[in-house]
């Protein structure tokens, strides 16, 4: 059947309209009105063009019709049931796709296209043993194509197997000829080199990397990797040699100065502050930090994000570095180290100063030091202008609204409500139209409502004051959001809060203002799958007693898990034909633990929640059971 | 808001020999004296930015807290399309002043530019931010050139003030009683600068000519 091939040739270059031409021919002449093979074809096109309720009308009929002209028969089900397969596949039916191809294979096993599908549904299922099979049917059959040889290898590597797909990859690699600048030539010698990382062939892979330099183009990659093998082994004076080089080509990477400071073998406090130091004085003078620091002041988002690396280099002593010294710092040390560190971020304004604070304040002894010097500013910021008695330079005027900003923020971390509020509201008599300030109180007032759930006595007296307190929070977020509409993080944490509050209307409202117009807020959020507010919004309406609504939250996060693990099924062959497998390896492992992503457990949990509680009470009167039913319908 | 005293140096000996042959001051000079070593010793930066939809209500927060009258929506739809004439001041990157005007022409034969709100909140003061503001309304009308006076009220015993805007060559033409409804003092002085005097000759007269009239 010459046309049939013909229709299928019109398949795989797309052109599904004149396929359905020449299906229509020949399905018209009534001798082949019952021709299995063009049924079939004609249904895998009208998949692709849409009809999908059609589509598996012809396929089956494809399939159940006993061809009228026998000799044809294997070839006829060969096709049939591959593209019953390529069908399953499109409608993500994994399992059942990999099972057609088997019963295809049986009739030519040997079958190139059949067996490269096959082994991408292999990989996807992660049928690990299935795909090595595979793969190496598929070597066998075309030992000269590059995808050969690396799905071959990949398959062993996936299997542990390094010393096999090592051995692969170097033969391949062999027949490779020189060009300059190939860049997936280079892909493919660090993913060797990967390779042999994993196999803890530390020695062979340092001189792997070594001697392929030249044709290494990824410089980064090649020296991150490098001061990785030198620790490995221990070399460690070669380890800070890559490791400064490293800080030098971007000194924003916080893990180079944790591989410097294992190589440089500073393990005494004394020794780790000797390296900073050190560093301090190395590392302002580096032309490129001023550089970004000069573009980052120009950054509108002043509140969050690019925020911290603008502290970075707001002055001598960088972020990195203090967090380095959080923990080999203790009592007058710290103090004379952290002192300028403060001043400095407060008279610039730097609105996270709190949140990069917040790592000394697991130790008590930090805590105090910190409230003394930002409690002693505060005092002589009021009386003199001055940080402290003994500086002449007046700070601005801002310097002082910051050191209340950090107060508030303070003593709200220590569970000291009364003297945040304070410290706050001072703050906003002070300067009433500084945003932060707003997001600070409404945090004030969510703390306490999370401590009167939790039972907390002590807190009754205040709580009784500021009755409600989450509306009081989603009050002053409403009023921050009010002075910057423009500002979309404020206007999250605004929807949040809003959330939180069992206010799903208005929260919705509140990210209508920055979803697509036409379209409703709710669907649009999920069309780009805003999990922080999916999540919340099963939470609240779990809250709510509206099961229904709240299950159909809980699936939606789950589909969205979902289609990001179908989401990979392209990349098995791009990776392939890139030749980006080491992103593609560990492409392969996070989609192995996506589902212990934060958002899903959050979802999962409420769901089961949710479950359980209707399996326990079963809603009877007719007004709830509708409810219900939409719940368990999604199911 | 007296200048101080470690005003630049120049710029005095150029407002002396303003004074012996007194041309209309020149506001773009005279304006940054005293406020220069301001600038210098906090290390602030001082900017003035759009007045928008999105941040309209930081200008409500601030009348609010600046004013001891509150203005109403139309004022706020207003300044929405005066552009240039309403404008936030930053320092530091906080809105800590602001300044909206209009064109008045509620007397057929002149064109006047009505300051309706000139602000900055107590804790910012002296910094010069108000001096920023003006500039920017004087440069404003010196564009334009198509404006006869600059005029706005002033509560009467608002003495800063009325010091301030003297600084600018504004002078005080009339006195209304009453002016202020739920305020006291309730009387408001006129303060006006003449930028097209009526009798070319001498700009005192001008100016002497109209308050009386």
């Amino acid at each position: 059947m010459v046309q049939t091939m013909i229709i299928m040739k019109c398949y795989e270059h797309k052109q599904y309209k004149n396929g359905l031409k020449f299906a229509k021919q020949i399905l018209s002449n009534p001798k082949f009105s019952e021709h299995g093979e063009t049924l079939a074809m004609k249904g895998l096109t009208l998949n692709c063009l849409g009809r999908k309720e059609e589509a598996y009308d012809y396929v089956r009929r494809g399939l159940e019709v006993t061809s009228l002209v026998m000799s044809y028969q294997e070839r006829f089900d060969l096709t049939r049931w591959h593209v019953y397969g390529l069908l399953q596949r499109s409608d993500r039916k994994y399992d059942e796709a990999i099972k057609c191809y088997r019963n295809a294979l049986k009739w030519d096993k040997d079958n190139i296209q059949i067996l490269r599908d096959l082994s991408l549904l292999q990989i996807q299922m992660r049928d690990l043993e299935g795909y090595k099979d595979t793969r190496y049917q598929l070597f066998a059959l075309r030992p000269t194509q590059r995808a050969s040889w690396i799905g071959f290898a990949l398959s062993y590597h996936m299997l542990k197997d390094y010393d096999m797909a090592l051995k692969i990859l170097e033969e391949f690699r062999k027949t490779q000829s020189k060009r300059p600048y190939d860049y997936e030539h280079s892909e493919l010698l660090l993913y060797q080199n990967m390779v042999m990382r994993e196999a803890g062939q530390y020695e062979k892979a340092l001189n792997h990397l070594d001697l392929y330099e030249e044709q290494i183009c990824d410089r980064q990659s090649l020296l991150e990797k490098r001061a990785q093998l030198y620790l490995q082994l221990k070399r460690h004076k070669e380890a800070e040699q890559v490791y400064r080089e490293l800080i030098q080509r971007n000194p924003e990477n916080l893990s180079y100065y944790h591989g410097l400071e294992q190589a440089a073998q500073s393990s005494s406090s004394e020794e780790r502050l000797k390296l900073c130091q050190e560093l301090q004085s190395l590392y302002p003078r580096a032309h490129c930090p001023k550089r970004i620091a000069f573009q980052c002041t120009k950054e509108q988002n002043m509140l969050h994000g690019k925020t911290s690396l603008r502290t970075v280099f707001n002055g001598k002593l960088s972020f990195l570095l203090i967090c380095i010294l959080r923990s080999c710092c203790v009592g007058e040390q710290f103090r004379s180290h952290v002192d300028p560190y403060l001043r400095r971020s407060l008279r610039k304004g730097v609105p996270p100063l709190f949140v990069e604070m917040r790592h000394f304040y697991e130790d008590p002894d930090k805590v105090k030091v910190l409230e003394e010097l930002v409690e002693g500013y505060a005092e002589s910021l009021v009386q003199r202008g001055t940080f402290s008695a003994d500086t002449e330079e007046p700070e601005p005027i801002t310097a002082l609204l910051w050191t209340y900003y950090y107060l508030g923020q303070h003593y709200d971390h220590l569970g000291d409500h009364t003297r945040a509020l304070h410290y706050i509201n001072t703050a906003i008599d002070h300067t009433p139209t500084l945003i932060e300030l707003f997001v600070a109180k409404a945090k004030i007032f969510k703390v306490l409502l999370h401590q009167t759930n939790e039972g907390c006595m002590t807190l009754n007296n205040l709580c009784a004051q500021h009755a409600g307190n989450i509306q009081e929070g989603v009050k002053w977020l409403e009023e921050a959001q009010g002075l910057d509409t423009a500002d979309r993080y404020i206007n999250s944490k605004c929807a949040k809060y809003m959330l939180r509050a069992n206010l799903v209307k208005e929260a919705e409202e509140m990210c209508s203002k920055f979803t697509r117009e036409g379209v409703s807020a709710m669907e649009n959020l999920n069309e780009m799958q805003c999990m922080w507010f999916q999540t919340e919004c099963a939470a609240a309406f779990q809250r709510l007693g509206k099961y229904g609504d709240s299950l159909k939250k809980c699936h939606e996060v789950d589909r969205h898990f979902s289609e990001i693990i179908e989401d990979q099924f392209d990349f098995h062959t791009y990776c392939m034909r890139k030749m980006t497998l080491e992103a593609y390896v560990g492409l392969i492992r996070l989609e192995d633990v996506l589902r212990g992503h934060n958002f899903y457990m959050k979802a999962a949990k409420t769901a089961i929640e949710v479950y359980l509680k209707l399996f326990d009470h079963p809603l009877a009167d007719s007004n709830t059971i509708q409810e219900t039913n939409t719940g368990l319908l999604i199911e | 808001m007296s200048p101080s005293q470690d005003a630049v140096q120049p710029t005095e000996t150029e407002d002396k020999a303003q004074e012996q042959a007194p041309p209309p001051p020149k506001p773009d000079k005279l304006d940054m004296r005293g406020f220069i070593p301001g600038y210098v010793r906090c290390g602030g930066t001082k900017e003035l930015g759009e007045v928008t939809s999105h941040n309209i209500r930081l200008l409500k927060r601030l009348n609010q807290v600046i004013f001891p009258v509150s203005y109403n929506d139309k004022f706020y739809k207003d300044v929405l399309e005066a552009g240039e004439l309403a404008k936030l001041a930053y320092y530091n990157d906080i809105v800590v002043g602001a300044v909206c005007c209009r064109v008045d022409t509620s007397d057929p034969t002149q064109r006047r530019l009505y300051i309706m709100t000139l602000g900055c909140l107590g804790a910012y003061r002296r910094l010069g931010i108000g001096t920023i503001m003006l500039d920017h309304v004087l440069k404003y009308v010196q564009r334009d050139g198509n404006f006869d006076s600059i005029f706005l009220h002033v509560q009467v015993n608002n003495d800063v003030a009325i010091e301030f805007y003297k600084k600018f060559g504004f002078e005080v033409i009339e006195t209304k009683k009453h002016y202020y409804k739920r305020i006291e003092p309730a009387d408001a002085h006129v303060l006006q600068k003449t930028l097209r005097p009526k009798i070319p000759s001498t700009q005192q007269n001008g100016v002497v000519e109209r308050s009386r009239s």
